[in-house]
């Protein structure tokens, strides 16, 4: 008997193969119900309506961009991206702000109300943000911001804020110690340090927070519509208005579905295992 | 950084080091402060305050951003009780809670154990499963436009395997809506944690699971029996995500595709709290039920804690 009959038939025995074969049936059938209609909608914004629901799953047999110029003709959607971009940036940089030095403070600095701080923040895992839709537009109208794009950039740092400073504190802990305390023996005071020394070694960590933030930030839709008037809308509030309330256009809607994905899933596709890696370390240690 | 490195200064002082550790916890404790007090400020006005706002509008009778509040006490809430829509929706809920986490989280542990092995197409499968993960609820809702449409993907399908009589207009029909809104979590859901217990995993060294397969444990043994106690943990993490999102974000399936018809049939209490804020303009009520989410998300993340958090005992 041949070495990989041998192993394969052992393989049935022990239920190895079998349980295989139908692992893998499974992940095939998931990953069809996956791509399938991601497939419909990736061809369906280069068709018309009839050759949609025609021919559902055929290629387009031209490449028509009329539908891209009728969704940003109904839903302004490159006014829209633009004010994503915005408040996605402006969030970003804010979020740093607030969570590296707070990630400094948790990861490396000794002391007891470092377990208190923790808590508290570790609490924003379990506050669903939509809970406080109501309170955070009232917070925001008092504030003079609701409305405006700033409310966004205001509210997404502070929602952010439990799972960028844990991403960024696991980071900042696997830096050696004796790195940090050799440059305090040579005079370095704690901006320096953290400056010259934390953020660089850091990077990894940093560039997964922003990562991460980035697809939440782009993709994030009910404080966008209801925060925001109709002249500041967001990408994902343009694309929900772009399937009308009776007809759907869906040659249109596809095609700005398209759009809104792009940017996020480059972005997925590049960084792919810091992405998991940055979910799975906010999820455990939340 | 060289500079930092190559600065003359020496070191403290030996001579009075008791006192010197003593100046450098109070010196470490104010600069603790001082580092995390924007992100803690930032937080508990933004994130922490809200929190215990909604509690109190849930008191109050207030019908529009610029009418005054009037505080009722707990009427809000008798006036739940005798609501259908809200029994309708509590209902719903139970039903969906019932339906996907069982029906999300179980198969996404053994895909994220059979992933785990690394199996040949591993990468190309991670990046499909993880996909759903990575586009907005929005963009999600819009695939499921087209899947649900009278002359959508699913209606395509089964046309084209002969089962004609199947057909439904998925979002227009009483018996199915909900289940229609349901499915959408397994879209992106199984996936997504799949792909987080394929990680969880990863960090079991192999031959833990070799030595039971020895002694002739089969993989559905060495998965349900060894694998998933290990991970027990994350999985009641996992599980306490999940629970938050069917309670809120998945009102914004409803909200996108339904808006709770047809009639109240696919009312969630997710989504009826956004309704009668944003819709009815009953900011109150609408705490109301905010609140009523609240206390079953906090007694399901208890639940769920007591249920997978034994073995640390062990």
């Amino acid at each position: 008997m041949s070495a990989f009959a041998e192993r394969f038939g052992r393989g049935w025995r022990d239920g190895r193969t079998g349980f295989r074969a139908s692992a893998y049936f499974l992940c095939i059938v998931y990953a069809l119900a996956v791509t399938i209609p991601l497939y419909y909608v990736l061809i369906s914004a280069f068709k018309n309506n009839a050759q949609i629901f025609g021919m559902p799953l055929a290629l387009p047999t031209s490449l028509d961009f009329k539908n891209f110029a009728t969704a940003e003709a109904s839903a302004h959607l490159l006014r829209a991206t633009l004010i994503s971009l915005g408040v996605t940036a402006g969030s970003e940089v804010l979020v740093l702000l607030l969570a590296f030095p707070a990630a400094y403070a948790i990861a490396r600095i000794r002391t007891r109300l470092a377990v208190v701080v923790e808590g508290i923040f570790s609490l924003g895992f379990l506050v669903p943000a939509f809970a406080m839709l109501v309170p955070v537009l009232l917070l925001m109208a008092q504030i003079g911001v609701l409305y405006d794009p700033l409310s966004l950039i205001l509210f997404y740092p502070a929602w952010r804020l439990p799972l960028s400073i844990v991403v960024l504190a696991s980071y900042l802990r696997t830096v050696p110690r004796e790195i940090e305390e050799s440059a305090e023996m040579d005079g370095a005071n704690r901006l320096q340090i953290i400056l010259h020394l934390l953020f660089p070694l850091a990077r990894p960590g940093v560039i997964t927070v922003v990562i991460i933030n980035f697809i939440t930030f782009w993709n994030e839709f009910l404080f966008a519509l209801i925060l925001l008037s109709q002249q500041n809308r967001t990408m994902q509030v343009a694309l929900s208005i772009l399937k009308g309330e009776r007809l759907v256009d869906y040659g249109m809607l596809a095609a700005g579905v398209l759009i809104s994905i792009l940017p996020v899933y480059i972005m997925f596709l590049i960084f792919q295992e810091q992405i998991v890696e940055g979910l799975y370390v906010g999820a455990v240690k939340g | 950084m060289q500079s930092i490195l190559r600065s003359p200064h020496s070191g403290p002082r030996k001579t009075d080091a008791v006192s010197y550790h003593q100046r450098k916890r109070a010196r470490d404790r104010r600069a603790f402060l001082l580092f995390v007090a924007p992100a803690l400020i930032a937080f508990a006005i933004l994130m922490l305050w809200p929190l215990l706002n909604m509690f109190y509008l849930s008191l109050v009778k207030w019908q529009g951003l610029v009418k005054p509040k009037t505080f009722v006490g707990l009427a809000n809430f008798s006036k739940l009780l005798g609501d259908r829509h809200f029994l309708r929706a509590l209902m719903n809920t139970g039903i969906h809670l019932l339906v996907s986490m069982p029906g999300v989280m179980l198969p996404a542990f053994m895909l994220g154990f059979f992933m785990s092995q690394r199996p040949r197409g591993f990468r190309l499968l991670r990046t499909i499963f993880f996909s759903p993960a990575m586009i907005s609820v929005t963009a999600i809702a819009m695939l499921f436009v087209g899947v649900y449409l009278p002359d959508g993907i699913l209606n395509t399908f089964l046309r084209a395997v002969g089962l004609d009589s199947w057909t439904r207009i998925w979002l227009g029909n009483r018996s199915t809506v909900l289940g229609a809104i349901i499915a959408i979590d397994f879209f992106g859901g199984i996936g997504y944690y799949a792909v987080l217990f394929s990680a969880a995993l990863s960090s079991i060294p192999s031959e833990l699971y070799e030595s039971a397969q020895l002694d002739g444990a089969g993989q559905w043994t060495v998965m349900w029996r060894m694998a998933f106690p290990l991970i027990l943990d994350f999985f009641g993490v996992a599980s306490m995500l999940h629970l938050i999102w069917i309670l809120m974000g998945a009102a914004q399936n409803v909200l996108l595709l339904t808006r709770g018809g047809p009639g109240d049939y696919s009312l969630t209490l997710g989504y009826y709290m956004y309704e009668q804020a944003f819709v009815n303009n009953q900011f109150g009520y609408s705490q109301a039920v905010g609140v009523v989410i609240f206390v079953i998300g906090v007694l399901g993340t208890l639940l769920i804690r007591w249920a997978t958090h034994r073995n640390y005992q062990q």
